[in-house]
């Protein structure tokens, strides 16, 4: 039993359902109670211990109908009966194995005999290549390149030599059947390690495509990976959340809290020998984000406002604008409409314009500038191109020096910075802060550090 | 053991037939999956941290599972700021204070004989024990729960409501059933009871909560368990009626909107619908009885349109 729960834990764990230490003990606690009978309990418990989320009880369901797949179950509902009750280790247990197998023998016969393989029959050949997949330690396999040393593994373990010698010394009729018999056996190899790979590494690709994604920057991100870029800085603003929303306490001093007060000083017979003080929570930070969405950015303008999307889902007070010539709130737009519709909608009406940094910074003065505050955060995604016009100096100073501070993020790689039309340079005397953002790991750091240090 | 425990009979499948026969005998019509989650509850020792969407009978799980089980239920409703004091304990201040008064008049008499700082000093550290004990103890709902000595059903309701520093507050007590109380030092429970949590994932639950519990997520019933619900909850209401509406509402869950009708919305319509004795579903009851199941005025304004289609399709179903 163990060995098969403890394999499909690691199955699990392959498609990124997280399971940790203890649920696996909960897991095989469940399965002591349920039992290997029905096979829709045993999905049902299993999912409710293992997998904490809808997402994750997807993709449980996915990776539990792969690892006990239905001709499994067909044989192991006819041992059920011996044993739906007792749950001893071996018998369910290798009836069980992700092979498909029901098998009648014990470890170690799969190897050797080689006279037996040259006639077993398919189903002795497939029970015989599934113990000696048991033995090569297939279930660790992680990458495809693995494929073939796994496969010569298991090949030498069900003894594919004396198969070979005998069909060297055979005449020649039985040597022809008897290599037959050797290509179904590798055959059958091939299928068992290729299944296992399947069931091990269903997720190490997108796990590295994300890895390789992080890093890139975002104007070369292709419009297809779009989608799963958008899961990850989804991944991402969810991870923010997680570490900071926890609010921040503030002593405040002159409000005593008399029933604490009351309540430490009991010790001391009543008299008020230690204070307490009421406290109070802070808010998290006021933020308002500017997106450029012209032209000149517009391969990074997509990802910019993706990010922007998960920034105001992240943080509950953000006020969030576009422009290109002309700015616009977005904010409804993005509270209301899913991330997909919302940018594109968004791109389609106000994108691809010439950049007038001068009008959408005098625009978001005026639109703003009541709601600016000692507490608000403006967050400027651009890259500062203005198209030789004015860059909107005089407005932007104005909320500067209202804002706790401005912070502007650049796609463009520092080198570009100030070359052409690029005003960086006198934009940032009105910024608190400029910086490069070119990908997402920049923007996690940033965003990070923004969360951090506000209030 | 209880009067009426989780049986352990002969299968599980049974097992989890009996339970699920049991919630049925109070009223509350389930699947596998939740009656499942009820018996793991029992087998593991373990919380169960429920989440779905609102009005699907997270909350009256629990109110089921204790009047199953013929257990008290020990409610505790989560909110911003609650803490230790509210949920857990508090002592009695104006007792203690009273007390500190009766010993101060007392002492005289206490002290009577002794002679010498030591003596009295002894003499006094007979009493001291006194004052942090059980009897000046106020117990919130948690407390409750381990004190219960027939076990309890104990249900911690929105717990995505609270902050997140009581939610780490509650892993002692989810994990090993104890609390620790300075004064006293661990009160442990007397008999492990079935706790209930619920969410409406209006915030993460933290991984921590969410490992030491089992995990049962109920969305929206299909067709068949909703009929089964309705005639369960508004028996009066005639079949033909029931499998109209149910399937109206059906219908309605899968159009966007800003919220869906859940469980406890079509109860209440089946409810309506039986006061003004309707026989059939038609355009204009539907419209005028739609705020009950709609509760966003821009929902109601948008399937206007598609009502009569809806209605129409509703009455044809089977």
């Amino acid at each position: 039993m163990t060995e098969v729960l403890s394999n499909f834990i690691r199955a699990l764990r392959a498609t990124d359902v997280r399971v940790s230490t203890s649920e696996s003990i909960d897991a095989a606690a469940a399965l002591d109670a349920v039992g290997f009978g029905d096979r829709g309990l045993l999905k049902e418990s299993l999912s409710q211990v293992l997998a904490k989320s809808v997402d994750e009880k997807e993709r449980f369901s996915e990776c539990f109908d792969r690892y006990f797949f239905a001709e499994d179950m067909s044989g192991v509902e006819a041992l059920a009966p011996a044993e739906s009750d007792t749950n001893e280790d071996e018998q369910p247990g290798d009836a069980q194995a992700p092979n498909g197998e029901t098998n009648g023998e014990g470890e170690g016969q799969g190897g050797g005999e080689p006279g037996e393989l040259g006639n077993a029959d398919r189903t002795e050949l497939q029970i015989a290549v599934a113990n000696a997949a048991r033995q090569a330690g297939v279930s660790n396999i992680r990458l495809f390149t693995q494929r073939g040393m796994y496969m010569r593994r298991i090949l030498e373990i069900i003894g594919i030599e004396a198969l070979e010698d005998q069909i060297r010394d055979a005449p020649d009729d039985d040597g022809q059947q008897l290599s037959e018999r050797r290509a179904q056996l590798i055959e059958e190899v091939r299928a068992q390690v290729d299944r296992q790979l399947l069931l091990y590494t269903a997720n190490s690709w997108p796990e590295l495509r994300e890895q390789i994604l992080q890093k890139t920057p975002l104007s070369s991100v292709e419009v297809r990976d779009f989608k799963f870029m958008q899961a990850l800085v989804h991944k991402l603003a969810k991870r923010l959340v997680a570490l900071h929303s926890r609010k921040k306490k503030i002593a405040r001093r002159g409000h005593l809290d008399v029933r604490q007060t009351i309540r430490r000083n009991i010790e001391y017979d009543g008299l008020l020998f230690e204070t307490v003080w009421k406290r109070k929570k802070i808010d998290r930070p006021k933020v308002i984000a500017v997106c450029d969405v012209s032209g000149s950015v517009a391969t990074a303008a997509r990802f910019l406002l993706l990010f922007l999307y998960s920034v105001t889902e992240v943080i509950p007070k953000v006020r969030a604008f576009a422009f290109s010539n002309q700015l616009a709130e977005i904010t409804d737009l993005f509270q209301n409409a899913s991330a997909e519709d919302a940018i594109s909608f968004a791109l389609e009406k106000y994108g691809w314009g010439s950049t007038d940094y001068g009008r959408a910074f005098e625009d978001l003065e005026s639109m703003v500038i009541d709601d600016v505050d000692h507490r608000t955060t403006v967050l400027v995604l651009g890259d500062g191109r203005s198209n030789y016009g004015d860059p909107g100096l005089v407005s932007l100073r104005k909320i500067h020096d209202r804002a706790r501070r401005i912070i502007w993020l650049n796609p463009e790689p520092k080198a570009f910075w100030n070359s052409g039309d690029s005003e960086m340079r006198r934009l940032s005397t009105a910024c608190d802060r400029v910086d490069v953002c070119r990908s997402v790991q920049d923007l996690e750091r940033l965003v990070s550090e923004i969360m951090r240090t506000a209030v | 053991m209880n009067t009426k425990t989780i049986a352990m009979g002969d299968t599980p499948r049974a097992a989890i037939d009996a339970v699920r026969a049991g919630l049925a005998g109070t009223g509350y019509i389930c699947g596998d999956s939740i009656a499942t989650a009820v018996y793991l509850a029992k087998c593991l020792d373990k919380p169960v941290l429920i989440e779905g969407p609102p009005g699907v009978g997270k909350t009256e799980l629990a109110n089921a599972t204790a009047e199953y089980l013929d257990k008290p239920l020990i409610r505790m409703q989560c909110y911003e700021g609650l803490d230790e004091a509210k949920a857990l304990y508090e002592w009695k201040y104006g007792k203690q204070l009273l007390y500190t008064q009766v010993l101060k008049e007392k002492l005289g008499d206490l002290m009577q004989g002794a002679t010498g700082l030591q003596a009295s000093m002894d003499r006094l550290h007979e009493f001291d024990d006194t004052f942090f004990n059980e009897e000046f103890l106020e117990p919130r709902p948690l407390l409750k729960a381990l004190w219960e000595e027939e076990g309890a059903v104990l249900l911690i309701d929105e717990i995505d409501k609270s902050d997140q520093e009581f939610e780490a507050f509650l892993l002692e007590l989810l994990q090993d059933y104890q609390i620790s109380i300075p004064e006293i030092g661990t009160v442990k429970a007397k008999q492990i009871p079935i706790v209930f949590l619920t969410s409406n994932n209006t915030r993460e639950i933290g991984d921590a909560l969410k490992r030491r519990c089992i995990h049962l997520h109920i969305p929206f019933p299909d067709t068949h368990l909703e009929q089964k619900i309705i005639e369960s909850r508004v028996p009066d209401l005639d079949a033909s009626m029931r499998r109209q509406l149910v399937s109206f509402v059906q219908e309605l869950r899968t159009i966007e909107l800003k919220k869906l009708p859940a469980v406890s919305e079509t109860i209440d319509w089946a409810r309506t619908l039986l006061l003004l004795h309707a026989q059939e579903l038609d355009t204009e009851l539907v419209r005028s009885t739609l705020n009950i199941l709609l509760k966003f005025q821009d929902d109601i304004e948008n399937i206007d349109a598609e009502l009569v289609s809806m209605t129409r399709k509703a009455i044809g179903a089977r």
